[in-house]
């Protein structure tokens, strides 16, 4: 059986953190495909709903950055 | 504290009279024992129907939201907390209110009494600190000490914070108590632990909504349980939208709640729904050292935005 | 490629390596590119251009050290260049971020910087001047490292003087030392000896006792310096342009970007060396002096673009076109692109899928435009890379396809998938699906948005008439917009006017006298004396101010502001100041200088004490420009009498940039420099008529008496009382109390409030040239919106549905850039409105709604839910 994966939810600033995940991307850093990203505006967007949706939704982390 | 009852009329009956207000917010007595029900008194003849002893749990402020006329409250420590928040968040005017303030020395948990009862309840009266409870067939004497409601036994802001005439003396707080050991506890506990604990906690809950209409915090005109564009949370009894709408009644509590109970005088199943405000409520103090409804100064940390915010614990 | 931040981001080849260009053999780019992107045969073009006006941006070169042989950096492995150092400490550098030294990739436990390699070094080479940046990026490259590695990283920093005068940059510095235990050590080293078993590096130096210390390091930095690059010294030939001594481009203290040659202006680090915002100040100064020279040109190059009609597709169902970028290899080597557009094809309203090599070529744009309108799309999705960088450009395909452009959406596959996951083709497919799934679902429920349009006051206020005031006022004007300054003292020229010369010999005073006089005699600009600002209504575009002039109220009305407020000097109390006419402070000195008083020629000697009020508990910033000052004034008591002893007492000496070379022109005429430190200051007597200054030589580590005739105090430079008009504007104020700009190093001269602008001492204190520079600068920054006649906001802004509100101010209370307020008239008056024009679009006020009546436009909870309600399902 595989290693377990864990499904990870991030919510990235579309200004920094999102921008960084580009750059990630540029630099070719290479890490586990077990990422979904979701673009928001700024964390100041970050509602609690959106932690608790995400984890009922399967998620088993919530990655909020900016 | 049922001394204060003499003063509260006259306050009102002067009140009413004069016209400085058209109508005054109390209570009056309840159809079964210690079930005090709030009143609206508009006439300076009513006013003997107004009581004051220690079963009047209930918030008042819920009884001010929106309100455009001018109007009198009686309000006791957390009362008067909640009655700042009110008007910090544009649901009443300082100016429409005239705030009668009641130090208060705790209310009786009617759950506590019933269970130190051997049948069915007829009367409950008070003398002091002594509270005698009589039955079909038993009579009973237990101190009040015993039986207040879990949060008056750990407030620390018993008298009014804001008021514009007192009933009483102001009392003195309680000192040296531990308001949040029940929170630490769970925090103490390992992740299993807590989602048991949970679990067991709310699994008596039938979603009937009486911890939010009780709040004096909850008046949005549509509750985010009631949303449907997205409809996000389910309106069923399933064990996740149960535990979705505790949490998130919580957090829209956050910085603003006074711990008053009213949430867990009002559940009709008994749970302790004020474990979650008052995990936030606790956060709140440490994090921010804030306490809701201090001050009519400054909006709750949740509420404001500074750029030159520490947020320390953030990172 | 250079490096990965290179625009436009394309290869290049170089010529010197390509084996098909040196031998003629290989070409095998040319047959593996799938666009025909490799031309073999591009020659070097000469292109003509005419030009009104030229800027110099050619930057500096970073010192090379191989040439001093005492350090052996060609040689030791360990020896690095602080550039490498960055790229060491760099997550996108050659160790990943992880902090190895070159020999033999362990770890370092102990590194040293040393300073100064190739500044203010004139034996081994020919760099008299300071190079402005190193001691601040040799401390952050030590906390950095620190903060990497752990405390238990010994990091220390061998520096003649730290020169710290930025803005926040004392602080930084007491903190590293202080806080972060960074060891600071005044003492320049000589040698470095490499231990050949182990590359282990010997430094030996004497302490602050004199005593010799040998320490070993692990790693030594070089910080080096910035020297003007020979290519740019030819350059500067070509185009006839004086350079100063250390050959940067020679500029005058009232015209900081203009070079020598009218129509050529210059920024950055050939300017003289200086860091980031310093170069961001002057590229914006140098736009606004190229721009005046062009005003009478302005708009006649500009092409109109052509207007599609929007279509109205509101209330249609959602037909998706979904288009899948292969990115030539980018995306398709790696992820499965005909499985993902296999898949978009069946995802709910998707009406057309297909695959593009390369979305963003502009055939591929007309193609796309094409298909829109063949398969009547109203929501467009690219998958393709980010929409950081191609946003705008698929929105623009949106608008020729007459589709609103808010009716699209991007799936990042290429920067967040197929780049970072090589080796997992099959899990990066699987990605790109989810997120395609996702960003169909999402722009499924996008509607059209409007974008609010706003007409705009080309009116400028300046609040302050001091010299930055009335250069911007100066630069308004000459580009033809109506200016009105605001000063409240009844003349106009502030501080400069207490000022005897610049570094550069230029009369301030006679200069303001012409500049006020050129200013009162401007029809476009507005003078009003004696006049505060009592409030400020509206936003950018829109402001309306009410000013007290002579205490009548008047109203003005203008599109932006620019707080030019300026600072005050520090008022002593330490060192008897007061209480002897001889104890004077810097400008008292300046004034004497000014009419030539004859007593200044009669001393036997001059004292100046060095951060009076700076660099302390209660001030902890440092003034900047004091240092300068009293080596500049000291100069002249020389000049005046060179008999004269003059002493300058002082902590570090910072003559930043070429200011180093008057003070070694101060040390060669004989001005004596003392060192003291915080916690041993002089002391100040008079006794029997006698004024002495008692110190500590660092030197003979013996106290020193001297008496003198004059003793000058270098007294801080303080705020002004800025609380109320940070109020007005909405603007924010640092702990020592100076406005706090837009962004520390790319925003120097705005603030985050639209439409207000920053100069001058107002911001931090500063000399002549670089207030100048930054007035221009904030003038730049303001005409970019003033040319315009109106602006367009985003429609991706927050909206309230007034049904739900419950008015209780929390969106209010939690915008940071005041745009909910609550209606006071109209149907809804009494609930939350939002104004479009101030909303950043940044959504806090929505999710802070408990009442869940604020939507956001291209954000809102349903779209945003709708993503997270994609993640269960699998494609």
């Amino acid at each position: 059986m595989a290693e377990w994966e864990p499904k990870i939810v991030s919510f990235l600033c579309n200004w920094c953190s999102y921008g960084a995940a580009d750059l990630a991307g540029v630099g070719r850093m290479q890490y586990p495909a077990n990422v979904r990203v979701i673009r928001i505006p700024c964390t100041g967007r970050m509602s609690p709903k959106f932690f608790l949706a995400a984890l009922r939704e399967g998620a088993d982390a919530v990655w909020v950055s900016g | 504290m049922i001394g204060y009852i003499e003063k509260i009329k006259q306050i009102s009956e002067r009140l009413l009279k004069e016209g400085t207000v058209e109508s005054v917010v109390g209570f009056r007595k309840g159809s079964m024992p210690m079930m005090n029900e709030p009143c609206i008194v508009k006439r300076p003849d009513k006013v003997e129907a107004l009581v004051w002893d220690s079963n009047c749990g209930i918030n008042l402020t819920n009884y001010l939201t929106n309100r455009k006329d001018k109007i009198a409250v009686i309000a006791k420590g957390c009362d008067s907390r909640n009655i700042v928040t009110h008007i910090i968040e544009n649901k009443i005017k300082r100016d429409q209110l005239y705030i009668i303030g009641v130090p208060c020395k705790g209310m009786i948990d009617k759950r506590k009494v019933s269970g130190l009862a051997e049948g069915e309840i007829t009367s409950v009266s008070e003398d002091g600190d002594a509270i005698l409870v009589k039955g079909n067939g038993f009579e009973k004497t237990v101190r009040k000490s015993d039986i207040l409601q879990d949060n008056c036994a750990i407030c620390v802001h018993r008298n009014p914070v804001i008021y514009d005439e007192l009933a009483g003396d102001l009392v003195e707080e309680q000192k040296d108590v531990n308001r949040y050991e029940d929170i630490e506890k769970i925090e103490a506990m390992a992740p299993a632990e807590k989602w048991a604990y949970f679990e067991e906690l709310l699994s008596p809950c039938t979603r009937c909504y009486a911890c939010r209409n009780a709040c004096p915090l909850c008046y949005c005109p549509t509750c985010f349980v009631d949303e449907s564009k997205p409809q996000w949370v389910g309106k069923s009894q399933n064990d996740m939208d149960i535990r979705t709408f505790h949490f998130l009644r919580a957090y829209h509590c956050a910085g603003r709640c006074t711990d008053c109970g009213a949430c867990e005088r009002a559940c009709p199943q008994g749970i302790n729904v004020r474990q979650f405000t008052k995990k936030l409520e606790k956060d709140c103090l440490e994090l921010f050292g804030w306490e809701a409804g201090m001050t009519l100064d400054e909006r709750p940390p949740l509420d404001t935005f500074k750029a030159d915010d520490p947020e320390a614990f953030i990172k | 490629m250079e490096y990965d931040q290179a625009v436009p981001l394309k290869y290049v080849i170089n010529p010197d390596e390509c084996i098909y260009l040196t031998k003629g053999k290989c070409g095998n780019c040319k047959k593996v590119c799938p666009t025909g992107a490799v031309d073999y045969d591009q020659k070097e073009e000469t292109v003509k251009l005419n030009v009104g006006a030229v800027v110099l941006s050619p930057g500096f070169k970073p010192f090379d050290p191989s040439r001093f042989d005492n350090y052996q950096y060609s040689n030791y492995k360990n020896v690095i260049t602080s550039l490498e150092f960055e790229r060491i400490l760099s997550a996108s550098g050659p160790t990943m971020g992880h902090l190895t030294r070159i020999s033999d990739q362990k770890e370092p436990k102990k590194i040293a910087w040393l300073q100064c390699i190739g500044s203010r070094e004139l034996n081994k080479c020919d760099n008299g001047h300071c190079s402005a940046v190193c001691c601040m990026y040799a401390i952050k490259e030590a906390v950095i490292a620190k903060e990497h590695e752990g405390d238990d990283l010994d990091c220390a920093i061998f520096y003649m003087d730290m020169r710290t005068p930025g803005k926040d940059f004392e602080e930084y510095y007491v903190n590293a030392k202080e806080k972060k235990g960074v060891r600071f050590v005044k003492s320049r080293i000589h040698t470095i000896v490499e231990i050949p078993e182990t590359g282990d590096l010997e430094v030996r130096y004497a302490d602050e006792n004199g005593d010799i210390q040998i320490e070993v390091f692990d790693m030594v930095v070089l910080s080096i310096g910035l020297e003007a690059d020979p290519n740019t010294v030819k350059l500067s030939e070509k185009l006839g342009i004086d350079l100063t001594q250390s050959h940067f481009c020679n500029t005058s203290a009232f015209e900081p970007v203009n070079t020598s040659r009218e129509g050529i202006f210059v920024c950055g680090a050939f300017q003289g060396p200086k860091d980031i915002p310093e170069s961001i100040v002057d590229a914006s100064a140098a736009a606004t002096a190229a721009g005046q020279s062009l005003t009478a040109a302005r708009g006649t190059e500009t092409k109109q673009a052509e207007m599609i009609p929007e279509l109205n597709v509101k209330g249609d169902r959602p037909r998706i076109g979904v288009f899948v970028c292969s990115c030539g290899t980018n995306i398709a080597g790696v992820v499965n692109v005909d499985a993902v557009k296999a898949y978009a094809e069946k995802l709910p309203y998707v009406e057309y899928a297909g695959n593009n090599l390369f979305s963003c070529s502009q055939d591929t744009q007309d193609k796309m435009t094409e298909i829109i309108k063949e398969k009547n799309l109203n929501r467009v999705v690219v998958a393709a890379c980010t929409p950081k960088t191609h946003e705008g450009l698929f929105q623009e395909t949106l608008l020729a396809a007459g589709l609103n452009k808010y009716l699209f959406e991007m799936a990042n596959i290429r920067n967040h998938n197929a780049w970072v996951h090589k080796d997992a083709p099959e899990l990066a497919t699987q990605k790109a699906k989810d997120l395609v799934r996702s960003a169909v679902t999402k722009v499924a429920l996008f509607e059209p948005l409007e974008e609010a349009e706003l007409q705009l006051n080309q009116t400028a206020l300046i609040i302050g008439g001091g010299l930055s005031g009335i250069t911007t006022a100066r630069s308004f004007a000459a580009q033809g917009f109506e200016t009105h300054i605001i000063e409240k003292d009844a003349q106009l020229g502030g501080q400069a006017l207490c000022l005897y010369k610049t570094t550069t010999g230029e009369n301030v005073k006679e200069k303001i006298v012409e500049l006020v006089d050129e200013i009162n005699g401007n029809e476009k600009i507005h003078v009003h004396l004696n006049a505060t600002i009592t409030s400020v209504d509206g936003f950018v575009g829109n402001f309306k101010s009410t000013v007290d002039e002579n205490g009548e109220a008047k109203t003005i009305e203008h599109g932006v502001a620019v707080i030019a407020t300026g600072a005050s000097p520090f008022m002593p109390k330490e060192y008897n100041y007061g209480k002897d006419p001889r104890i004077i402070t810097s400008l008292d000195l300046d004034k004497k200088l000014m009419v030539e008083d004859p007593s200044l020629k009669s001393m036997n000697s001059a004292v100046f004490i060095q951060c009076v009020g700076s660099r302390e508990k209660e001030r902890p910033y440092c003034s900047r420009v004091c240092c300068t000052h009293s080596v500049d004034n000291a100069l002249e008591l020389k000049k005046r009498n060179p008999d004269m002893n003059v002493y300058i007492i002082y902590r570090d000496i910072r003559t930043y940039g070429e200011r180093e070379y008057i003070y070694k022109e101060a040390r060669k005429e004989g001005v004596i420099f003392i060192c003291y430190s915080v916690d041993n200051k002089p002391v100040v007597d008079i006794k029997d008529g006698k004024l002495t200054v008692t110190v500590l030589d660092h030197i003979l580590r013996r106290p020193l008496e001297i008496e003198t005739d004059l003793l000058t105090l270098a007294t801080a430079i303080i705020p002004n009382q800025n609380e109320q008009l940070a109020q007005f504007f909405k603007l924010p104020l640092n702990a020592n109390g100076f406005f706090v700009e837009r962004h520390a190093k790319l925003g120097p001269s705005e603030f985050a409030t639209d439409g207000v602008f920053l100069c001058g001492l107002a911001h931090y204190p500063k000399p002549i040239p670089e207030a100048i520079g930054q007035a221009k600068a904030a003038t730049s920054r303001a005409v970019t919106l003033l040319a315009r006649k109106t602006i367009h906001t985003s429609g991706q802004v927050a909206k309230v549905d007034p049904m739900s509100c419950s008015s209780c101010m929390v969106c209010v209370s939690v915008c940071p850039y005041s745009a909910p307020s609550i209606a006071k008239e109209g149907r809804f008056a009494g609930k939350a409105e939002i104004n479009p024009v101030l909303c950043k679009g940044c959504g806090l006020c929505v999710a802070s709604c408990r009442s869940g009546a604020i939507r956001h436009n291209g954000f809102d909870n349903s779209q945003i839910f709708s993503q997270i309600f994609t993640l269960s399902q699998v494609a």
